[in-house]
């Protein structure tokens, strides 16, 4: 190791593929916007446009006739909905752990993935926003789940979990969106300064809020950035916490479970890393961004997922163990139904994707394979469908008196509605990675040798001049000294 | 301002009606810049404001009052409507002179206040879409009058009415008898005949051979301590269900060191008496008859003097009996106790046994004492009338002949009900003139040359006879929707001309009895005085004035009961020699096997032999038993069926002689093997829009020689369907849901069902709501009573307007019943009982639980609506805010007794009716208007009948006092005719529901999660026989 090189952990390994430049990662990341969009976002966004018609479509006759048109039935009153609202809400969780929590924990290796990761936030919580909202029998009345003051004194009732689910995900909503965008600042910036349009550089101009790269902005900026991150944090817990509560504080079997909470943070962090993962890998491919997403990144994310995978997984096995300690009849009913009841399909299914899929990431053969990182990311995700599924409808479908016990079977308008909300994912998605800096270009760069106040250009090298006056001219190059890490 | 005068009455509009229109100026042409622009902005923002608004659809209010009518009072009248053999007294409530709700008559002996399922449903009847609306002459729309002139042109007199020939249904009322008479005179040639599908042939003839007489049996359930039925199912199909309800939970009471009635069932097919019995024995219908001659043996073994017929029933009983699944043991022990219990026993048959079994249970109560004592006798209005099987044979021979120049068919639907081997529709085509008087034209009226609407019982006048003999008459509550007439009136046009209006016909009939009375007979007219010549008991002449007479009838009509029911005269002794000579000359069947099946036909619970089937309620109302909606289904036995390689959904060709129908497959515990029973009335062609082609048809196959059981039919597979059920799981799966024990064990611990209470109870975390003060309401219902009849269920839905939704909703499970009754068959493994029964899952014990909302003071559903749409009254309601409420269906799923229930589509035009894109016109005729009909998207339940609450405590409001015990009934209770429903206030120490708080049966279903229902239970006590288990 050279003296002008900062020092390094033991065994540290790069987090920037050794030898980029700073300016290779602007021309990386904001290339994607400049030019022509490559033929595979062209196939992916029109699928995923197909996707929003379905969505669209679905949603209209679904207001036209009633929620009917579904099959929820009795007594499985919340079937689909529900399950895609959790699932897609759990999905939003990685965005905030790994952008937030990370950053508190000093974890620089999230610097690759955090901004893909928020924006998968956003999307997802839109994704799951609109379930609570389309799910109701009167979607037109949905106004009086706020408290809007009004001439009959009528409040919502503060005792709902319902209620509480609704300003938990809108105040995640809102502090992940405030989060996401504080962070996008600098590299608007950047954008904006490479811009060769009016418009261009007009709506990027705007949405930069004037940032100048200043000591004060980044002062500023630095300090705005760790509050909203302490601020994410505790949501990344409560947000899932309160949604379990909807389950959690019922009487119904199966749902009625002291552990609820924790298990469904850490489904949700399960379920997030994998959808991070999934899509991460598909952009990786597309946009080429090899230099910043290292398989170091990858096989850290196949670690978390690993152990979140055995957290569930524990938890799994607890219900059963707590199902029968407790001597309560119903309980151990529900249990020994969900597998090996009508729907134990759904429950192995569930089992095997989220407790034996990750498994294979013991092995490091397995965590470097990006087809089978790909591979178990997806049965993951269906995994963790399945799951919410399972907590669901199997609870319900059995419940306390058996004469009003009954199955649950999906209409094909469940089955669109659901395809295109992730048609609706996948549209935002696209947007953004074809309009916004994918990768949070500022902060990758503050993780870069040359971030380093010792760090000192190799003088045989050749090409000193020129890149320091390139770090100096990207406005979002951090001024050395406030690099994030303090150093 | 003048103009004001002018709109006397529109009281104080604001401005007069020209104020906002007319411009300021008076010149219009002279319309300035200004000026033009504010007009037009005003003109634009009204064309907008009338965009908001729904357009304006004026009602106009009674100009001038009707007497005795207040807006948002209803009133209700006393009729009665014609049930099987019976009559049920009701008092029909009224709103605005539109009859929305039947209740029972407690005036009326069978009624009693109470009512059973199809007299609750028949109000939807009198709302039928697919009434006829006109006379039809072909498929010309005619008048009455057309009709009345080609009656005349008929010229019966010539001939005497040789050509003329009537057919009728078995009727009840005297009116009709009296103008047969009238019109037998006229035209002593005239035939007449009556057929009915389902009938009391069989009890009249037997009654006959025992006693040389055709007598009506009357029972009384209440005095039995021993029941014994021989397929009878006296709780639901078969006639006076409604007394027997009543008397049979009169005698079923458990009172600890007081005794309880004890029923025995011998019957083909699961019904709801068998499910009330203590003990059931299955056995194939023809089978029924060899068990009750083992019976006679055993009794006669008993030294029970029996004659005659004590001998043949040894000697034939010898024969043995066909199923295995009756033991010695068993005949042993119940001719012990109904020998034991002489003269507090009562054995009775079902109509569908042949007349020599009701002969012999005639004999065998006379020889027990049982007569006069648990069976009274009355005199039958009509001795005369035939077999309607051989009537309706005959009739059709003399049409195949073309001896039949007129037909008229009052009533009745032979064509599709009659048996099929007298291939009656043919035998019509070769009638000159037919004509048939029906509420909608059916498969008879469309091959008749003539169809008349009939009216509605509610809508014309008539008399019934109850079952004992009581007359009450028939008051229409509403004048005919579609210009019908009803069957006294028709036959009328073939009197003299007596009377011609139901009124003037139903009075002449009811003088009689009016005037007997006041032991007045033979009387005249009425004379100048005003007063009428009758002749006393002692045959003295006596004056008796008009006025009184008047007076008479007006308190008859108002009380709903003209004259009570009289016992016959002296019956004579039973023939004890006719009756075993009748058994001796019989054949006896084939025993039945699994390639020799009997097929019994049995009165659907629902549609009964199909004259329901257009009726919506009916049609989505669970089988008591099956709970299957929108279909009937041959049932067959688990061992049957598995032996046959059958399972439910499957459907199989039924196969006697060359004649076969096509009909799905249900398996039915409790079934006897080898005997496939189905439901009549369903598989309709031409019932209307509701009706056609649901379930299947089953006439086909009935023929004369097998009118009620069809033995020697061959079964084979066809394919499948789709069947739809409310309740798909009948195990309790060891839950204390339905609690109950043995009479003998309940002796011992009479709080039984608290003792089955799971441990822990959840003790609440925050201290308990106050509820001392004032109402409080509560609701009991007695399992012991309830026979799952399933009239409360119906009744609830008249009641709050509840919504039906169709079969394919049905099948997932988005049924509205508010009130649903959960059966649950209980086998030795999944019972509470603290004995063996020997109960199978082939035939299984059966536990009826009605639940609607058990209102709990610890609502699961309360705190979990974000809306706060569902909350708690002070009195103690769990309350639905259908404004309010968004439908996020959390309450539902919380509901540990799920009966909240969600309008998943706008079932007022989805589901049933999305072909007609609304509820008919006609049919929301019936609806209450104290009840929202609720929209799509939103929750509802059992709300306690609030608006009866509501509108009692008006009334004690205005009278200043509080509401007294009774006061409020609710719809199920008020339905209920085993009064196994109590409400009212828990607060109030004397009330029924708060002495019956105080049983030691009752228990709170699911109390141990703390939820506190104000709907309880009182466990059930079956009394088996120890020396049978």
């Amino acid at each position: 190791m050279a003296y002008y090189e900062p020092i390094r952990e033991l065994d540290e390994a790069p987090l920037i593929e050794p030898g980029s430049r700073l300016h290779d990662i602007t021309e990386d990341i904001s290339r994607v916007s400049e030019t022509k969009a490559p033929p595979g976002w062209w196939i992916a966004f029109s699928l995923a446009l197909c996707g929003v018609g379905l969505f669209v479509a679905s949603v209209g006759y679904l207001f036209w006739r009633g929620i009917g048109v579904w099959g929820n039935s009795a007594p499985v009153y919340w079937a689909w909905d529900i399950t895609n609202f959790v699932w897609w809400v759990g999905i939003g969780h990685a965005g905030t752990l790994i952008s937030a929590v990370l950053f508190l924990f000093r974890q620089k290796w999230r610097t690759a993935i955090n901004r893909f990761a928020e924006a998968m936030t956003i999307f997802a919580v839109i994704c799951a926003l609109i379930f609570p909202g389309i799910h109701v029998g009167r979607p037109w009345l949905l106004f009086y789940v706020f408290p809007i003051p009004n001439q009959m004194s009528i409040w919502p009732n503060f005792k709902s979990p319902l209620l509480w689910d609704v300003f938990a995900v809108s105040t995640y909503f809102t502090v992940s969106l405030m989060f996401w965008f504080v962070g996008l600042i600098p590299d608007i910036a950047t954008l904006r300064d490479r811009s060769a349009g009016k418009i261009r550089r007009t709506v990027y101009g705007v949405l930069a809020l004037g940032w100048r790269g200043s000591n004060r902005h980044w002062q500023n900026y630095e300090r705005a950035y760790m509050i909203l991150a302490a601020i994410s944090t505790p949501l990344v817990l409560s947000v899932h916490s309160v949604v379990s509560f909807d389950f959690a504080t019922s009487v119904i079997p199966g749902w009625h479970t002291t552990i609820f909470p924790p298990y469904f943070v850490a489904g949700a962090i399960f379920s997030g890393f994998a959808m991070v993962m999934t899509v991460l890998l598909i952009a990786r491919t597309v946009f080429k961004l090899h230099r910043v997403v290292l398989m170091r990144h990858l096989e850290l994310m196949c670690k978390v997922i690993l152990t979140t995978g055995m957290l569930v997984g524990y938890a799994y096995g607890m219900e059963f163990f707590v199902a029968w300690y407790s001597g309560n009849e119903y309980e151990r009913y529900v249990f020994v139904n969900r597998a090996f009841g009508p729907y134990a399909w759904a429950y192995w299914t569930m089992v095997g994707c989220n407790v034996l899929t990750p498994q294979v990431f013991w092995f490091k053969s397995m965590r470097q394979s990006i087809p089978v990182m790909f591979v178990v990311s997806i049965l993951v995700n269906i995994g963790m469908w399945f799951e919410r599924f399972v907590i669901i409808v199997t609870s319900l479908h059995r419940d306390f008196l058996p004469s009003s016990w009954g199955m649950f079977s999906p209409t094909v308008i469940d089955l669109t509605t659901y395809i295109g909300t992730i048609g609706v994912f996948f549209t935002l998605f696209l947007l953004f990675m074809r309009w916004l800096p994918m990768v949070a270009m500022a902060e990758v760069k503050g993780t870069m040798a040359q971030a380093d106040p010792h760090y000192h250009e190799p003088s045989e090298h050749g090409h000193h001049a020129h890149e320091v006056h390139k770090a100096h001219g990207d406005a979002s190059a951090p001024s050395k000294g406030l690099a994030p890490e303090g150093a | 301002m003048s103009k004001r005068e002018d709109t006397q009455g529109s009281c104080g509009d604001e401005f007069p009606p020209d104020y906002l229109t007319t411009p300021p100026s008076d010149d219009a042409a002279a319309l300035g810049r200004r000026g033009f622009m504010g007009f037009v902005t005003a003109a634009m923002a009204l064309v907008g404001a009338e965009g908001c608004r729904r357009p304006v659809e004026k009602v106009v209010p009674y100009q001038k009052l009707p007497e005795q009518v207040i807006p948002g009072v209803a009133s209700h009248y006393a009729t009665v409507y014609a049930r099987r053999g019976d009559a049920v007294g009701l008092l029909v409530e009224t709103h605005e002179g539109r009859p929305t709700k039947i209740e029972g008559n407690p005036q009326h002996p069978s009624s009693l206040g109470a009512t059973d399922l199809l007299t609750q449903a028949s109000i939807l009847d009198l709302y039928d879409m697919d009434r006829s609306r006109t006379p039809k002459s072909g498929k010309k729309a005619a008048s009455w009058a057309d009709f009345e002139a080609a009656l005349k042109a008929g010229k019966f007199e010539a001939d005497q009415g040789a050509k003329l020939h009537v057919l009728l249904t078995p009727t009840n009322s005297p009116s009709v008898v009296r103008l047969r008479g009238l019109i037998k005179a006229r035209l002593p040639k005239a035939t007449f005949r009556a057929y009915s599908p389902i009938h009391e042939g069989n009890i009249r003839q037997g009654a006959k051979l025992a006693y040389g007489a055709v007598i009506q049996p009357v029972f009384a359930y209440d005095k039995a301590g021993v029941v014994l039925s021989l397929d009878c199912d006296f709780l639901q199909t078969e006639a006076g269900s409604v007394r027997a309800n009543k008397g049979f939970a009169t005698g079923r009471r458990p009172v600890v060191g007081a005794p309880m009635n004890r029923l025995y069932v011998v019957e083909p097919t699961l019904t709801t008496t068998g499910a009330a019995a203590d003990h059931r024995v299955r056995v194939a219908a023809t089978d029924v008859e060899r068990v009750a001659l083992a019976l006679a043996a055993h009794i006669a073994a008993l030294r029970v003097p029996l004659g005659p017929l004590g001998t043949a029933a040894d000697k034939l009983a010898k024969l043995g009996v066909g199923d295995a699944a009756i033991s010695e043991k068993w005949l042993k022990a119940v001719a012990k106790d109904l020998v034991n219990n002489r003269g507090r026993a009562l054995i009775v048959a079902g109509s569908r046994q042949p007349a020599r079994v009701h002969a012999l249970v005639h004999a065998l109560n006379e020889a027990l004492g049982n007569a006069g004592q648990t069976v009274t006798f009355a005199s039958v209005l009509d001795p005369e009338e035939a077999d309607p099987i051989a009537d309706i044979a005959a009739l059709a021979k003399d049409m195949a002949d073309g001896k039949v120049g007129t037909l008229l068919i009052l009533g009745g639907n032979p064509v599709y009900d009659a048996p099929a081997d007298l291939k009656f529709a043919e035998a019509l085509a070769k009638v000159q003139v037919s004509v048939h008087l029906a509420m909608s034209e059916d498969e008879t009226g469309e091959r008749c040359t003539w169809q008349l609407p009939r009216a509605h019982e509610y809508e014309a006048w008539g008399d019934q006879r109850a079952l004992d003999g009581t007359v009450s008459v028939q008051q229409p509550l509403i004048t005919p929707l579609f210009d019908g007439r009803s069957e006294i009136e028709v036959l009328s046009l073939l009197t003299a001309g007596q009377e011609s209006t139901g009124y003037d016909i139903v009075r002449a009939t009811v003088r009689a009895d009016l005037l007997a009375a006041h032991g007045l007979s033979a009387c005249g007219a009425a004379g100048v005085d005003g007063k009428v010549d009758c002749r006393d008991v002692q045959d003295n002449k006596v004056p008796f004035r008009v006025a009184d007479l008047d007076r008479d009838w007006k308190r008859a009509l108002a009380e709903g009961v003209v004259r009570r029911g009289v016992p016959s005269g002296p019956r004579g002794s039973v023939r004890m020699a006719d009756v075993a000579a009748a058994f001796e000359k019989s054949s006896t069947s084939a025993p039945v096997s699994k390639d020799s099946l009997e097929v019994v036909f049995v009165p659907c619970s629902k549609l009964f032999d199909g004259r329901h089937a257009n009726n919506v309620w009916l049609q989505e109302l669970p089988d008591p038993i099956t709970k299957l909606v929108w279909d009937n289904a041959a049932l067959v036995s688990p061992k049957t069926a598995k032996e046959l390689g059958l399972k439910n959904g499957d459907v199989v060709k039924l196969t006697r002689g060359e004649r076969s129908i096509s009909v799905g497959v249900w398996l039915n515990p409790g079934q006897a093997n080898n005997s496939v029973a189905i439901a009549l009335g369903w598989g309709r062609k031409k019932a209307g829009r509701i009706g056609n082609g649901k379930g299947f048809d089953a006439y086909p196959l009935r023929t004369t020689d097998a009118a009620h059981v069809a033995t020697g039919v061959k079964l084979s597979k066809e394919g499948s369907y789709d069947f739809a059920v409310t309740q798909e799981h009948a195990s309790m799966e060891h839950r204390p849901l339905a609690r109950e024990t043995t009479w003998a064990d309940f002796q011992q611990h009479s709080n039984f069902a608290e003792l089955q209470e799971p441990t822990p109870r959840l003790l609440p975390l925050w201290t308990p709501q106050d509820y001392s003060k004032g109402n409080q309401w509560g609701l009991i219902i007695d399992l012991n009573a309830c026979t799952g009849c399933s009239a409360c269920t119906v009744a609830c839905q008249a009641e709050n307007n509840v919504a039906v939704v169709g079969k394919v909703e049905v099948a997932r499970g988005r049924e509205m019943t508010w009130l649903r009754i959960d059966r649950y068959y209980v086998t030795e493994e999944h019972g509470s009982l603290q004995q063996r029964t020997g109960a199978t899952e082939e035939d299984p014990l059966v536990v009826h639980q009605p639940i609607g909302c058990v209102h709990c003071e610890n609502a699961p559903c309360e705190n979990v609506c974000p809306v706060n749409a569902t909350t708690h009254s002070p009195e103690g309601l769990n309350e639905m805010a259908y404004n309010r409420c968004i439908g996020t269906r959390y309450c539902a799923n919380n509901c540990p007794y799920k009966v909240r229930r969600f309008n998943y589509l706008n079932w007022h035009n989805d589901g049933v009716w999305a072909k007609d894109g609304n509820v008919p016109d006609v049919h929301q005729m019936q609806h209450n208007p104290n009840v929202t009909v609720r929209f799509r998207g939103v929750m509802e339940k059992c709300t306690y009948c609030v608006q009866r609450i509501q509108k009692a405590k008006i009334v004690a409001k205005r009278e200043n006092r509080v509401i007294r015990d009774g006061e409020v009934v609710v719809a199920c209770q008020q339905a209920c005719p085993a009064d196994a429903i109590v409400f009212g206030d828990l607060n109030d120490p004397q009330s029924r529901v708060a002495r019956a708080m105080k049983d030691p049966r009752r228990y709170a279903l699911l109390g141990e999660i703390g939820t506190k229902p104000r709907t309880t239970y009182l466990g059930k006590v079956r009394n088996p026989n120890p020396e049978i288990v």
